[in-house]
């Protein structure tokens, strides 16, 4: 019902818009259909073609006035409707140069995660984007402000933002049955996010683009047993995180039907984690541990004859995809690790209103404790569609 | 003291003299016209390289440095460069003047219906590669040195003779390329893109077929069977392109029916050599007038 609701809402609005003045903002929608099978014995998938429900993506975008924008991204996935993007931009005609950026979108941590995967060169989401801020990324609510540095022979800029956290702590639910229990977890701590990056052209076809990104935070809130007294008072910690990220973007483009990119990117995590110690008064002990680990890609795409590309990818993390969220998995995961190896051919008609895209990615895990796994394979062909108005894309 | 405030005087006045207007151009056709109206009072740069379509940019961070301390951006407009607006929003200069060059120009092929993406890339305000026409030029120039006038009202008249000098030497150059041209007049020719329509009528050349299905549409092997029927019905010799465009359909075609491929760059340092608008309007009236 509240999925009819909203769709019932946004074609009123869309009609709306149409039935008003030349001041309309820009509404385009993405298709993507994915059609998939996999090796992975026991599941309802395996060795058969498999339908996913279509997903859509619905962008309205304009300006509120000559010096700021707003957008909205209302998406639909595994037939429900979400708001995935919603904010207002303030551009120009603040100190400084600054920009300001507020409501819900994709955080501007490493290079990758504020492209909409639609755009990627690739399918699959990375594996350490996967581990480190959930399956959609690092999509936060929060306020950004931008500034452009004064290196005055290449571009340089630094963004500096608050956010609520949910993404970070999305990996963390105690309770899977129960989506919302995380909310529980933080209370209410914001995040900082940064990221410092320089973009030099190397020479007329040649562009490099470097990043670091930094975000800090409590990650969760938990009630402390440290003595193992059942009896005893438990203490409320805090759980902090520290992320670092690097990231690089290298691509040359001698002409409009030719064009070889290199990406990659690699996450540092520095986190406390909740674990159990040995039994001391009648219960085990609770404490909080340090712990180390990170993640990172890196591919390679070549684009030729303007209309067909062929691409790999090599991933890395700490964590094993697919795991329920606890204390002990995913990012709080510093034993077991997770690998894939992908390719793909993605051939695009017509500029980039149509798009397919055939992509392989084999998955393995290493587990500390010598749990043996068997590798996954997935194979994916993947249709895209883009309707209305399209941007240039940004390098 | 006296010396050091007259020392600081001079150079203050100086400053105002010789101070240069900062702009910007999209495509280096206008950065030429800048050029040769501004002369040494402007300080020049652009966003689309020669060589380059400028149909489809990547929003690159260098061209919003470009844009950030300009006091002046031209455009060709018309929907040609649909990339510029996010480049001026990267660039955060709210002091941006905006000189949008198509204001004065008769435009073609203007849309009068509705129009969609089943038609390709239609360019809904008309057609937009208008300054194939040299006299459309004449207007360029003319409305470049009427903003760089009102961004620095005391060279003005500095703006203005170069102006007239610049327009007395494009009118030879037309009598020039039109009497080269005069062979070519009434011929059929097919054009890759559907970029030559103020060109062909500006030298009375009949265009017959586009390489190109619909604006924007890569070659397909039926539209290409369908040109050589056209080809041979209205005995074209010749297949005109830019240079940034693949010129492997055309080639084909070439083989099939014996026409030639003029490949010819349509901007300023779109090829070795064309370093003015001048430049590459000689090159293209030279190759096409050398290959009938």
């Amino acid at each position: 019902m509240k999925n009819i609701l909203l769709f019932l809402l946004v074609l009123f609005l869309i009609t709306n818009i149409h039935s008003q003045s030349n001041v309309n903002p820009d509404i385009s929608l993405i298709g993507t259909f994915n059609t998939f099978t996999n090796n992975v014995k026991g599941t309802p998938e395996y060795g058969k073609l498999n339908f996913e429900t279509p997903a859509m993506e619905m962008f309205i975008d304009g300006y509120l006035n000559p010096y700021s924008r707003a957008t909205a991204n209302i998406a639909y996935e595994e037939g429900e409707f979400g708001v995935e993007e919603l904010y207002a931009q303030i551009l120009r005609g603040l100190p400084l140069d600054m920009q300001i950026k507020a409501g819900k979108y994709l955080v501007g941590f490493g290079k990758l995660n504020t492209i909409h995967p639609h755009a990627w060169h690739f399918i699959e989401r990375p594996l350490f984007h996967q581990i480190f801020f959930g399956e959609e990324g690092f999509n936060d609510i929060g306020v950004n402000f931008s500034f452009i540095l004064p290196t005055k022979s290449f571009y340089t800029n630094l963004d500096l933002g608050v956010f609520k956290g949910d993404a970070i702590a999305k990996t963390e639910v105690l309770d899977p049955e129960d989506a919302d229990s995380y909310y529980d977890l933080r209370g209410n701590s914001p995040i900082f996010v940064g990221r410092l990056s320089s973009f030099f052209d190397l020479d007329d076809y040649t562009n490099l683009e470097v990043g670091l990104s930094g975000s800090y935070g409590v990650h969760a809130k938990m009630d402390f047993n440290t003595l193992g007294d059942s009896t005893a008072e438990l203490e409320n910690k805090s759980l902090n995180y520290l992320y670092g990220g690097l990231d690089f973007k290298l691509k040359y483009k001698p002409d409009s039907y030719t064009a070889l990119t290199l990406q990659g990117e690699g996450l540092l995590n520095s986190r406390d984690v909740f674990r159990q110690g040995d039994v001391g008064v009648n219960i085990p002990i609770e404490k909080s541990e340090k712990i180390n680990s990170f993640g990172g890609f890196i591919f390679i795409d070549y684009l030729f004859g303007k209309q067909f590309s062929i691409g790999a990818k090599y991933d890395f993390t700490y964590g094993i995809i697919g795991d329920e969220p606890s204390f002990s998995s995913l990012s709080n995961d510093d034993k077991n690790k997770t690998q894939g190896i992908s390719g793909w051919f993605g051939y695009y008609p017509i500029e980039e209103t149509l798009a397919f895209r055939l992509g392989v990615q084999n998955i393995s895990f290493k587990y500390d404790d010598g749990t043996s796994r068997d590798s996954e394979t997935t194979v994916t062909l993947q249709m895209l569609f883009s309707l209305g108005p399209h941007k240039a894309h940004p390098f | 003291m006296k010396k050091i405030v007259l020392i600081a005087l001079i150079s203050l006045f100086s400053t105002i003299s010789f101070a240069e207007i900062k702009v910007v151009t999209t495509t280096t056709v206008i950065y030429d016209l800048v050029k040769e109206i501004g002369k040494e009072k402007v300080k020049v740069d652009y966003i689309c390289r020669g060589d380059q379509d400028p149909h489809f940019l990547e929003i690159l961070p260098s061209n919003m440095l470009k844009l950030r301390n300009a006091e002046l951006v031209f455009k060709i407009g018309l929907g040609l460069e649909m990339w510029l607006q996010q480049i001026i929003d990267g660039s955060r200069n709210d002091k941006l003047k905006l000189i949008d060059l198509s204001k004065d120009i008769e435009k073609k092929e203007v849309p009068t219906g509705k129009i969609d993406a089943s038609q390709g890339d239609v360019h809904p305000y008309g057609n937009p590669h208008y300054w194939l026409d040299p006299e459309n030029a004449k207007i360029m120039a003319k409305n470049i040195c009427e903003a760089l006038s009102d961004e620095s009202p005391d060279n003005a008249e500095y703006f203005k003779k170069n102006l007239d000098d610049y327009t007395a030497k494009l009118n030879s150059k037309i009598v020039e390329w039109k009497t080269k041209m005069s062979n070519l007049k009434g011929k059929p020719i097919i054009t890759f893109h559907k970029s030559w329509v103020y060109f062909v009528e500006k030298f009375g050349i009949k265009v017959v077929g586009q390489v190109e299905p619909k604006p924007g549409i890569p070659p397909t092997p039926s539209h290409n069977a369908e040109l050589v029927n056209e080809i041979k019905k209205t005995g074209v010799k010749i297949i005109l392109m830019e240079n940034y465009y693949s010129d492997n359909a055309p080639n084909q075609l070439a083989r099939t029916t014996g026409t030639k491929v003029v490949k010819v760059a349509n901007a300023v340092y779109g090829q070795e050599g064309i370093n003015s608008y001048i430049q590459m309007m000689d090159s293209i009236v030279n190759s096409l007038s050398n290959n009938l």
